[in-house]
Formats: structure tokens, C-alpha cells, sequence
């Protein structure tokens, strides 16, 4: 029983982490309609920044998140502005090829510049362990849950309550109709793409306390935020978040019952069901959106 | 043989010569090595580009059928001692069932979303072979048994290497250059460009990109099997590899996607600009190469998104077509094709639809209507907007299934047969058009017209005598060159009649073809309407236009709400109080008689 109880918390928390990711990769998805292929070098990359001022300035993960942050929302805009803009009324393969692009000279200029060794940050706080009855987790685990709630909940009433979310919503729903009452679909796209981007900035800081940069570690974590993605679908912040935890679940209980190395394979499955039965995901946002 | 001395067949074989000559020439084992590499990824660039290219699924995964084809012949040699010659082809069956296993559930995702599933299958994969460690080796690797000989393909000798590389390059690249040129091939553009139009002419086309993702898979798989021998090491994280997928895609972007050369061109020109900088700039050790791949794939999309051949092809073509021979004349078609209708005695029916229902939530879009086409006869459906005729028209050519009710047609060996897809109405003599014109935009209007006379004839010489004479019916002859997106939108409306016509089919649905023609285009499109009807051709036709309908129909239907309101011939619908009343509102009525 405390054996179930703990592959659930295991779960969750993780789930947590994926959440982050996830939340970023939809809101792009849901507002610019671009499959970023790129967005786990963007994580890739957060994660040697942060490891950058770990390293050189003693800068704990957690206060660099909000730096690390800034710097992937200047980055994603660019290639929302350089890359994506030029090509958005281009085919479909097209825009698949221009993050792939991306993706794929991002992981080699980290495979230059860093090689493929593992550079971990040495942190104290975020790395105790913890236990409540016969649970045992890590503290930086549980920081990273609660703040993957905060930020959805943030961005659930961002996108609500503010002007700037009712223009992500419409834009995501028809794109020339929000033109024509007046939404600067461009500038939208930008700052929608910069803050995909730059929530990927904040899940470097917190997750990397517990995981190590290294070259490829972003298609590691971003191949499931696309299952999970997928699952919720795209374009669904709640779907992101349910999906997120459901596939934490399954990660945490398939990695002992099946096997550590085969628990992957179990939530491709799922996912390549789910898309055979739903090709827009479970909550998906319909037609337009395939 | 006389071909071969034309100026394009002549460069062509040139180039592929030279591929080979010049390192044998050069002797030098990195050239050897250079060739060869670019001889396999040539081959999986031509073999990704029938699936990538002709029918536009991106696949990200292809380097499944890779790992499959390398260690498959790799495992057979290890374990039983089975030569690569052999071992190739049961890797290439394996790919094959792969193949039908992932395109069955992906077929509907598209662009993306299909792109997400492959490389979900190319995972799965690599984690399985990583699992069965037993018998696979698991990530640590496989090596393949050093037995040297032409039997084992391995060899000493780079240029041995080459000689086979080179083979399997023609091969691949033969059959590609015969499903681009066959019906199948047209089949596939046709899929990707417009689904419903393609099957509205008959393709079936679940089948067509089932049959592409099984040739391009077993292709990738039957170089998988080479490569690994060559390399002589197997290992998941690169037989199985997202990096590899994404190379081989891209090589058939740069050159020119859904183009025969285009994969081949790509892989000759990036590969050893990547392999020299990875010696120029190995300061940096690994990931040059990728980085170059990676900022050139940015670029290509940005500023060349049609590839090498896309933007230069004409160009080139004509610097070629200038040497000595000239072009090839335009040759004389061999036959005209009468076409042989089989006619049903004039004025009995050829299409009956009964009480068909249909119901879209609460709206009930198709209540009982029940409607019969008689043979030699134009039959013109009229009705307000919205009231139902488009969603009956769909119901007649398969595109909607009723909810109740049956579509039954004449064939042509004159037997009832109630068709149950859009292909299968195709078949049984059943043409259409669509209201929104569905050109297959990057196509003349000759290959337009021709992808129609593909159904009764596999032969590219007979579709185009089909396309020839279907052509001078509907006025198109003068542009059957010219590409399909450049027409008016008369002339799109009239490429919808000839593609429809070249299914040679006893029934024809026009839906609104006279809709947003000027003046002149309306009388040609009359006239052409007739001529359609004199050959023999029974006619049901959707138009707004009231006075063409009035003059071209034998009978009208009048559907409103969903029902038929009457029926009969043309003078006394239109007096019809509750027809006026339909079209006017009541209070018309009332002004009248006041």
C-alpha cells in the first residue's frame, strides 16, 4: 500500500515538472498554430545557462529561473520573429522543417560548445530529502509541483481576465477574424511565442536542481511534452496540465511494474492510441487544429 | 533506345556515370567513403520522398525501416549464419508489415501531428531493440561478423563497396522515377494535393498511401541492410536514430521535395559540404555536421522553399535542352479513344435516389427525398440557400451516407448496384464537380484531366488521349499546358467538367458550375452542357443561375428545407405558387395578387 502510495506521489511530482514544459509548448501551439520541434533545445539551453551562473557567479537555479526566463522569452521571440513569421501562410512541411531546423543546430552548437558530458549544478536547497510518514521525496520536487500549479493558474487568468489573453484566445480560434477586430496578430505571435518559450526558462531553473545539462537532454524531456501535449490537446492549457500528471502516473507506476527501460515505450503507446482513436488529442480543439 | 540520345537522358546518365568514375578515378579512401555515403543517403532521400514527397506525409521516423533493413541482415548473419543477400529481404517484409502497421492508425493525422507519430514509432523501436539485449545486443551494440566476400558483402576493397552502393542507388532510384511516372504515382499527388477530388475521380486513396508507405519502406530497409554491412557495427542510438530521420528528409527538401532528382541533387551537393566541414572545423568535435544540417534547413525553408530543383529546374532543363539532338518534339498521340458509353434506352432511370434522411445534431438536412435521373436527360435541382441541395449532391456521390434511404445507379453492364464511397460511384459511372473548385493547383490542366482518365486505363498515352478529347468538349484545349492555378475561374469550372468527363461516366453531377462566370463563360459553359448531354451523358445539376437552369433542364427538382417541393418540368415549376413562395417569402404572393 505505502509502496502504491509512493509510485503516486513519485507521479505527481514529476508530473509537475512535465507540466511546465508542457504549458509553454501548448500556449505556442494554441495561439501561433507552429508544432515547435525546437522547444526542448530551448529547455536544453535554458538548463546550460543556468549552469553557466551556477558555475561562474555561485547564482542558485531558483534565482536564476527568472533571469534564465527573460533571456529564452528574447530568444523565442526572435525565432518567432526571424524564423516562424516569414513562413506562416507557408505548407505545413515547411513550418515543420524550420523548428526541426532549429532544433537540430541548437543540439549540435550544445554538442560544440559543451561536448557530451553531463555538467550538473551543485545545489544544496532543492536536493533534501523529505519525508512524511513513510513517503519519502525530494524538497526541489515538491517546489518544482507547486510552482508548475502557480504558473497554470497565472496564465489560466492571464488568459481570461486580460486583454492580451482574450487576444491569444481569439487569435487561437480564428486567426483573420481577430485581425479584423483590430489584434496585432504579429506582435501577438511574438510575445505568445516569447512566453512559451519563456516558461520553458523558469522549468530549467527548477528542474535543474535535480537533472544535469547535457546536449540532448531537451528531446529527452520534450518528446513526452508532445505525448503529453498531444494527450491534453494541443493548444489546451488544462488538457497540458491533466495530461502532464497522468503522464508523470504513468511513468512512475510503468517504471517499476514494467521495467525502467520499457516505460517509455508504454506512454508512446498510449499516445499513438490516443491518436488513432482522437487525432486532436482528447481535449482537443477540434477541426482547424489537425 | 532512340531516347538516350535525347539531350535530358543523355545529362542524366552523365551525372550517374560521373558518381561513379570519379573516385575510382581519384582512388582515395575518403572519396571511396564519400561516395558511398552519398550513394546510401541519396537512396533513402529517393526512397523518403515516395512517402515525404508524393503524398506529402512527413514522416520523421523512416529511419525505423533504417534500423530494421541493418539489423535484420546484421542479426542474420550473427546468429544463423544467413547471407546479407538474403537477410535484406526479410528486414524488407518486416519494414513492409512496419510499414502497414504504422501508416493504418496515422493515416488520418496530418502534418504534424503525423510527423509527432512517426517519431513516437521510432522511439518505441529503438527502446524495444535497447530491451531485447539478449538477442539484439541492447545499446551496447552488435558487431557483424568479419567474413569477407562478395556472399557476406563485405569487402576489402572500397571500391567493391561503391559498386554495390551504386547498384542499389539505380535501383532505388528506378523505381521511384516508375511510380512518379505511373498512374500510381499521379494517384499520389492527387491525394496529397486534394483528397476529395482525388477520390471523386475514383482514387481510392487510403490504398494509394498505403502502397507508398510499404514501397518506401521496404526500399529504406533493403539500404538499412547494406548500410549496416558496410559499417559493420550496429547500434540502436543510430540505426534507430531522430538525427538520421531528419537528415534524410532534409536532403530531399534542399534538393526538391516530391521531385524524382530533387532527393538525389539534395544529397549530392549537402552531404560532402557536411563531411568537409566536420574535417575543417573538428576543433569543435562533434556536431559540426549536424550544426551545418541544422542553419541549412533554416535557410533552405526561408529563402529556397522549393528546393534545388523547385527554383532551378526550368533553367537548367533549358541550358539542356539546347545541346546537340534539341528537345523532344511534342509527339503525335497514338490513338483517340472514342469513348464507348454503354446507353441505357433513353428516358428510363440510371439513378435513384429513395427517401434519403440525413440529419446533421438537430438539423434535419435531407428529409425524404426521393429522386430519379433518367437517361439523355438534363435534371436541374433548385432550391433557396441553405436548403439542403449541396448535402443531397453528396448523398448521390458518396461523399455524405445517408442516414436512411439508398443511391442506387445503373452500371455499365446495366445492374443496380448502390455504391457506398465516393471511389466505388467513380467506378460505376458516376462523375462530379465541386462547387468550390478543387484544381490540382501545381498540375497543368492536361495532368488534371488525365488523373480522370486514369480510371479505366493504367497507360499514361491512352489517359491523355482520354484528357485530348474530353478537352476539346469543355473548350480547355488551347490550355491544356498551361499549369492549373493560372486559369479563370471559368476555366476551373470547366477543368472540373473535363476531369469529371474523363472518367468517361454515364451520370454527370455538376454542382453550380455556371455560379460566378461572367456573361460569355455562362453561354460557353451552356453550350458545353448540352454538348454533354448529346454524347450521350445524363446530367443532375445544382445552379442558382434560374434563366440557364429554365433553358438547359428537361426536368427540375425543387428542394426546399430538405424536402422535395415539387417536381416536374420547367414552365410549370416556375409558376408554382409554393416554388415563389420558397424563393420570395409569402408576403411576394400577396403584392402579386393585390
Amino acid at each position: 500500500m505505502s509502496l502504491l502510495l509512493q509510485l503516486l506521489v513519485n507521479g505527481l511530482l514529476l508530473g509537475g515538472a512535465y507540466a511546465i514544459i508542457s504549458i509553454g509548448l501548448t500556449l505556442i501551439f494554441g495561439v501561433v498554430r507552429i508544432v515547435n520541434f525546437a522547444h526542448g533545445e530551448f529547455l536544453m539551453i535554458g538548463m546550460y545557462v543556468v549552469w553557466l551562473f551556477a558555475q561562474h557567479m555561485g547564482l542558485h537555479p531558483y534565482a536564476a529561473a527568472p533571469l534564465v526566463a527573460l533571456l529564452l522569452f528574447c530568444l523565442g521571440a526572435l525565432m518567432q520573429r526571424a524564423i516562424i513569421q516569414p513562413l506562416l501562410s507557408a505548407d505545413g512541411h515547411i513550418q515543420i522543417f524550420a523548428t526541426v531546423g532549429v532544433s537540430t543546430a541548437l543540439l549540435n552548437l550544445a554538442l560544440m560548445l559543451f561536448g557530451a558530458d553531463i555538467r550538473k549544478v551543485d545545489a544544496v536547497f532543492g536536493t533534501e530529502p523529505l519525508s512524511l510518514g513513510s513517503l519519502t521525496y525530494v524538497s526541489g520536487q515538491l517546489i518544482t509541483f507547486v510552482a508548475a500549479l502557480l504558473i497554470a493558474t497565472a496564465l489560466h487568468l492571464f488568459l481570461k481576465h486580460t486583454y492580451t489573453g482574450r487576444a491569444f484566445r481569439a487569435l487561437s480560434q480564428n486567426r483573420v477574424a481577430a485581425a479584423l477586430m483590430g489584434v496585432n496578430v504579429n506582435a501577438m505571435y511574438v510575445l505568445a511565442f516569447g512566453m512559451g518559450t519563456g516558461l520553458v526558462g523558469l522549468a530549467a531553473g527548477l528542474i535543474s536542481v535535480q537533472y544535469p545539462a547535457f546536449p540532448t537532454v531537451g528531446s529527452y524531456f520534450v518528446l513526452t511534452a508532445f505525448v503529453i501535449v498531444v494527450l491534453g490537446g494541443m493548444g489546451s492549457l488544462p488538457g497540458a496540465v491533466i495530461g502532464s500528471l497522468f503522464i508523470g502516473l504513468i511513468d512512475s507506476f510503468a517504471g517499476y511494474f514494467v521495467g525502467p527501460d520499457l516505460k517509455e515505450v508504454v506512454y508512446f503507446l498510449v499516445f499513438l492510441g490516443i491518436l488513432s482513436i482522437r487525432p486532436t488529442g482528447l481535449f482537443g480543439l477540434g477541426r482547424g487544429s489537425e | 533506345m532512340a531516347h538516350l540520345l535525347q539531350p535530358r537522358a543523355y545529362v542524366a546518365l552523365l551525372a550517374l556515370l560521373a558518381a561513379l568514375l570519379i573516385p575510382i578515378g581519384l582512388q582515395s579512401s575518403f572519396v571511396f567513403h564519400l561516395a558511398i555515403q552519398v550513394c546510401v543517403f541519396a537512396s533513402l532521400a529517393v526512397a523518403w520522398n515516395i512517402v515525404g514527397g508524393f503524398t506529402g506525409q512527413l514522416s520523421l521516423g523512416h529511419a525505423v525501416f533504417y534500423g530494421i533493413g541493418s539489423y535484420a541482415a546484421g542479426l542474420l548473419v550473427a546468429h544463423f549464419g544467413i547471407p546479407p543477400w538474403l537477410g535484406m529481404f526479410a528486414g524488407a517484409l518486416v519494414s513492409m508489415i512496419t510499414a502497414l502497421v504504422i501508416a493504418y492508425p496515422t493515416m488520418r493525422l496530418r502534418g504534424p501531428f503525423f510527423s509527432l507519430a512517426t517519431i513516437a514509432f521510432l522511439e518505441v523501436a529503438r527502446l524495444l531493440v535497447i530491451h531485447e539485449e539478449s538477442w539484439t545486443g541492447g545499446s551496447a551494440g552488435l558487431n557483424v561478423p568479419l567474413q569477407i566476400g562478395l556472399k557476406w558483402m563485405i569487402f576489402r576493397e572500397k571500391w567493391a563497396y561503391l559498386l554495390v552502393a551504386f547498384g542499389f542507388f539505380l535501383f532505388t532510384l528506378l523505381i521511384s522515377w516508375m511510380v512518379r511516372r505511373s498512374r500510381f504515382g499521379f494517384y499520389l499527388i492527387a491525394v496529397r494535393e486534394r483528397e476529395d477530388a482525388a477520390r471523386a475521380v475514383g482514387v481510392n486513396a487510403v490504398n494509394a498511401k498505403m502502397m507508398a508507405a510499404v514501397i518506401s519502406a521496404a526500399l529504406t530497409s533493403l539500404i538499412g541492410s547494406f548500410h549496416g554491412m558496410y559499417l559493420t557495427f550496429l547500434e540502436p542510438s543510430s540505426a534507430f536514430s531522430l538525427e538520421m530521420s531528419i537528415q534524410i528528409a532534409m536532403f530531399a527538401l534542399i534538393g526538391g521535395i516530391g521531385t524524382v532528382a530533387g532527393p538525389v541533387i539534395g544529397a549530392v551537393l549537402v552531404l560532402p559540404v557536411a563531411e568537409l566541414a566536420r574535417g575543417w572545423l573538428s576543433a569543435f568535435g562533434n556536431g559540426t555536421h549536424g550544426f551545418v544540417y541544422g542553419v541549412l534547413l533554416v535557410v533552405v525553408v526561408l529563402f529556397f522553399p522549393r528546393g534545388i530543383v523547385g527554383h532551378l529546374s526550368e533553367r537548367v532543363l533549358r541550358i539542356v535542352d539546347r545541346l546537340p539532338r534539341g528537345p523532344l518534339p511534342q509527339k503525335e498521340l497514338i490513338t483517340s479513344l472514342r469513348p464507348s458509353f454503354h446507353l441505357a434506352p433513353k428516358g428510363t432511370p440510371i439513378l435513384k435516389a429513395v427517401n434519403l434522411e440525413k440529419r446533421f445534431g438537430g438539423l434535419r438536412a435531407t428529409d425524404k427525398v426521393s429522386i430519379t435521373l433518367h437517361a439523355g436527360e438534363i435534371l436541374g435541382v433548385i432550391g433557396p440557400n441553405g436548403a439542403g441541395k449541396t448535402t443531397v449532391f453528396n448523398q448521390l456521390s458518396g461523399f455524405i451516407k445517408p442516414d436512411k434511404g439508398t443511391v442506387q445507379v445503373l452500371d455499365a453492364s446495366g445492374v443496380w448496384v448502390s455504391p457506398s464511397t465516393p471511389e466505388i460511384f467513380a467506378k460505376a459511372g458516376v462523375g462530379r464537380t465541386f462547387q468550390i473548385v478543387q484544381p490540382f493547383a501545381g498540375m497543368s490542366v492536361l495532368e488534371n484531366i488525365m488523373l480522370g482518365g486514369f480510371l479505366h486505363t493504367p497507360h499514361r498515352n491512352e489517359a491523355e488521349a482520354i484528357a485530348q478529347e474530353v478537352a476539346d468538349l469543355t473548350d480547355l484545349t488551347k490550355l491544356l499546358h498551361t499549369e492549373a492555378r493560372s486559369l479563370t475561374i471559368g476555366g476551373m469550372k470547366r477543368l472540373e467538367v473535363a476531369r469529371a468527363l474523363a472518367t468517361r461516366p454515364r451520370i454527370l453531377l455538376l454542382d453550380e458550375v455556371l455560379a460566378g462566370l461572367n456573361p460569355s463563360d455562362v453561354v460557353k459553359a451552356i453550350e458545353m452542357i448540352r454538348r454533354i448531354r448529346d454524347a450521350g451523358i445524363s446530367v443532375l445539376m445544382i445552379e442558382h443561375l434560374m434563366q440557364a437552369t429554365m433553358a438547359l433542364s428537361d426536368r427540375i427538382v425543387v428542394i426546399d428545407l430538405g424536402r422535395v417541393l415539387r417536381q416536374g418540368k420547367p414552365e410549370e415549376v416556375v409558376n408554382d405558387i409554393e416554388v415563389i413562395q420558397a424563393y420570395l417569402g409569402k408576403g411576394y404572393t400577396h403584392a402579386e395578387s393585390s
